[in-house]
């Protein structure tokens, strides 16, 4: 078995007497597209916090592709190949779409210069076209990012964070908040993405996740509840006691 | 960057605003009295001095009021080089403009640690910190009453002499560094570190996550308009010869941040523009009425209500929307 991308020992954040996450351990395995589902408040977010450099671990170990990011700084983290979107969608709305997509392109060389033209660098140029053509953005690359609608501003999130050629993607609630169409066509996009780039996702719609994961770990009150396939988790009866238990839960979240 | 398209309008304009630059010190006597040719250079001075707090304010995302202080240094570097080590006006313009530098590689170490109105508040500090300290240290600086110093020659061909007190020699040396001043910034803006700073000032927690350090490009940002500010303060000085405490004040720099805003914060020749309107103002109504700051109070409270962007901003937005208006309508015509 190989190493994997993504591991996490003993991982445990509190905020004052609330456990968020409990000594949790996990492992993404290279080459699958995980999704951590569970109900709210079961520490789904924090663990992404954690694992980006967002927030400090009270206790634990954090190793990405083999090196140890425990409490490292997120822009560090970002430079060794870990990209990730936010819940709330994060862009830089005052910028084009283009120039959005371009500086998360150039970022990854350390040196910013400060007298060559960006428009000189072809190379950055090339994965910039090739990353708005891949989410389907390129008619509104002049575009404000600000001006965009909703579901437009998730998958220009996205081809932000594939611009940045990562090793591994964190999607956090990519499809929240998005009309059904937009939703499935998010979906089709992640599925597709899948195949270049390892993926852990945090989802709140069960029927997505179940559609496109590979591999889904349950949490509930900051611990691992299960792990499995999709068909596993739906016939875990933990996993109905818990979370999919409530129809209503299912139908609106 | 791709949002700036240079147009024909700007082309237009902008060779008109070269034209008249450098034709100005034998254009301007014929319609106006002398002094308006050194009134241009001193609003070129400010306009300098503004876009130091635009950099910061309108491509970085980071509102001081601090400014002043590197103006300040700028200016008693120069003094000092002539009075104290009776240096030449070159090597005592480099020393100004190198010590403004340097006092804002420091403060920023400090003060882009902060964000926001923390950020605003510690850069007044710092600058209020110096003048206080100037104004106290009469015997080194002059106080409120400042240094006054003469002026050697730049430099001398066997029997002519350049000196800045020829005004025309010394307007076209305060236009020759202001232009490559702003030649310097368009430069950077148009560059990934300049993109970087755009990026921070829409983003930084966004900025972070692609693995840009927002810090280090606040800092770079900072030192960056410290440095424009140092040059403006010891060009000020050549022109005023002397150096004063009262320009340390942080009214000082609150005149930057609102020269930019009134001229549109954010562009590049915003601040100049913001900077001629509001000086022009002044030296027109100064001298019939004292309360002449109630009107330029006017004006920035209606560009700030009903043009949030400023002059250029909202000149640049409208064309925008007349080049999309245009597109659509060639869109629907068969």
């Amino acid at each position: 078995m190989t190493t994997p991308i993504l591991s996490v020992r003993g991982l445990t954040k509190k905020f004052g007497g609330l456990t968020a996450v409990n000594n949790m351990d996990f492992a993404l395995r290279t080459g699958e597209l995980h999704a951590i589902i569970g109900p709210n408040g079961a520490g789904k977010t924090t663990f992404f916090n954690v694992v980006s450099g967002f927030l400090r671990p009270t206790a634990g170990t954090v190793s990405f592709g083999g090196a140890d990011i425990t409490g490292m700084a997120t822009h560090r983290i970002s430079q060794l190949g870990m990209a990730r979107t936010l819940q709330i969608k994060s862009v830089f709305s005052g910028l084009t779409v283009y120039d959005n997509v371009w500086i998360a392109a150039h970022a990854k060389r350390k040196f910013l210069h400060p007298f060559r033209a960006a428009r000189a660098y072809s190379d950055t140029a090339g994965v910039v076209a090739r990353s708005i053509e891949a989410i389907g953005l390129t008619e509104r690359a002049a575009e404000l990012a600000g001006n965009l609608a909703y579901g437009d501003v998730a998958l220009l999130e996205i081809a932000i964070a594939m611009a940045m050629q990562p090793r591994l993607l964190l999607l956090d609630e990519p499809v929240a908040g998005m009309s059904p169409e937009e939703t499935q066509r998010t979906v089709l996009k992640i599925k597709e993405l899948s195949r270049s780039v390892n993926i852990l996702l945090i989802e709140h719609d069960v029927e997505a996740v179940f559609q496109i994961a590979d591999r889904i770990t349950v949490m509930t009150q900051g611990a691992i509840l299960c792990q499995g396939t999709a068909e596993q988790i739906a016939n875990d009866p933990r996993v109905q006691e818990a979370y999919l238990g409530v129809p209503t839960e299912v139908g609106h979240a | 960057m791709s949002a700036a398209r240079i147009g024909s309008l700007d082309l237009v304009c902008g060779a008109l605003a070269v034209a008249f630059l450098l034709s100005a010190p034998w254009l301007l006597p014929r319609f106006v009295p002398d002094f308006w040719v050194s009134i241009i250079a001193e609003i070129l001075i400010w306009g300098l001095f503004a876009s130091s707090a635009n950099l910061l304010l309108g491509y970085t995302g980071l509102l001081s009021f601090g400014q002043s202080l590197y103006f300040g240094f700028g200016a008693y570097g120069v003094a000092f080089g002539i009075m104290k080590f009776e240096m030449g006006i070159v090597p005592a313009f480099i020393l100004g403009v190198v010590i403004a530098t340097a006092v804002a590689a420091v403060a920023g170490f400090f003060a882009v640690r902060l964000t926001w109105h923390y950020f605003a508040i510690i850069t007044v500090v710092f600058s209020l910190i110096f003048y206080l300290v100037a104004v106290g240290w009469h015997s080194v600086t002059g106080g409120d009453d400042g240094l006054s110093f003469p002026l050697p020659p730049v430099a001398r061909f066997g029997d002519v002499e350049l000196t800045l007190l020829d005004p025309t020699f010394q307007y076209y040396f305060i236009l020759v560094i202001v232009a490559a001043c702003f030649l310097l910034q368009w430069i950077i803006l148009r560059s990934p570190l300049g993109v970087a700073f755009t990026a921070v000032r829409e983003n930084a927690t966004r900025a972070g996550l692609i693995g840009l350090n927002p810090y280090l490009i606040r800092l770079t940002s900072f030192i960056i308009a410290g440095f424009l500010a140092g040059t403006a303060g010891a060009l000020f000085a050549l022109f005023s010869r002397y150096a004063s405490a009262q320009y340390m004040y942080w009214t000082v720099s609150g005149e930057a941040v609102i020269w930019t805003i009134v001229g549109g914060s954010g562009t590049l020749f915003g601040p100049v523009i913001g900077a001629a309107v509001l000086i022009t103002i002044r030296e027109e109504l100064s001298l019939y009425w004292e309360h002449y700051l109630i009107l330029v109070g006017i004006i920035v409270i209606l560009v700030v209500t009903f043009a949030p962007k400023g002059i250029v901003g909202s000149l640049n937005a409208w064309r925008a929307a007349r080049r999309t208006a245009r597109v659509a309508g060639n869109r629907v015509r068969p």
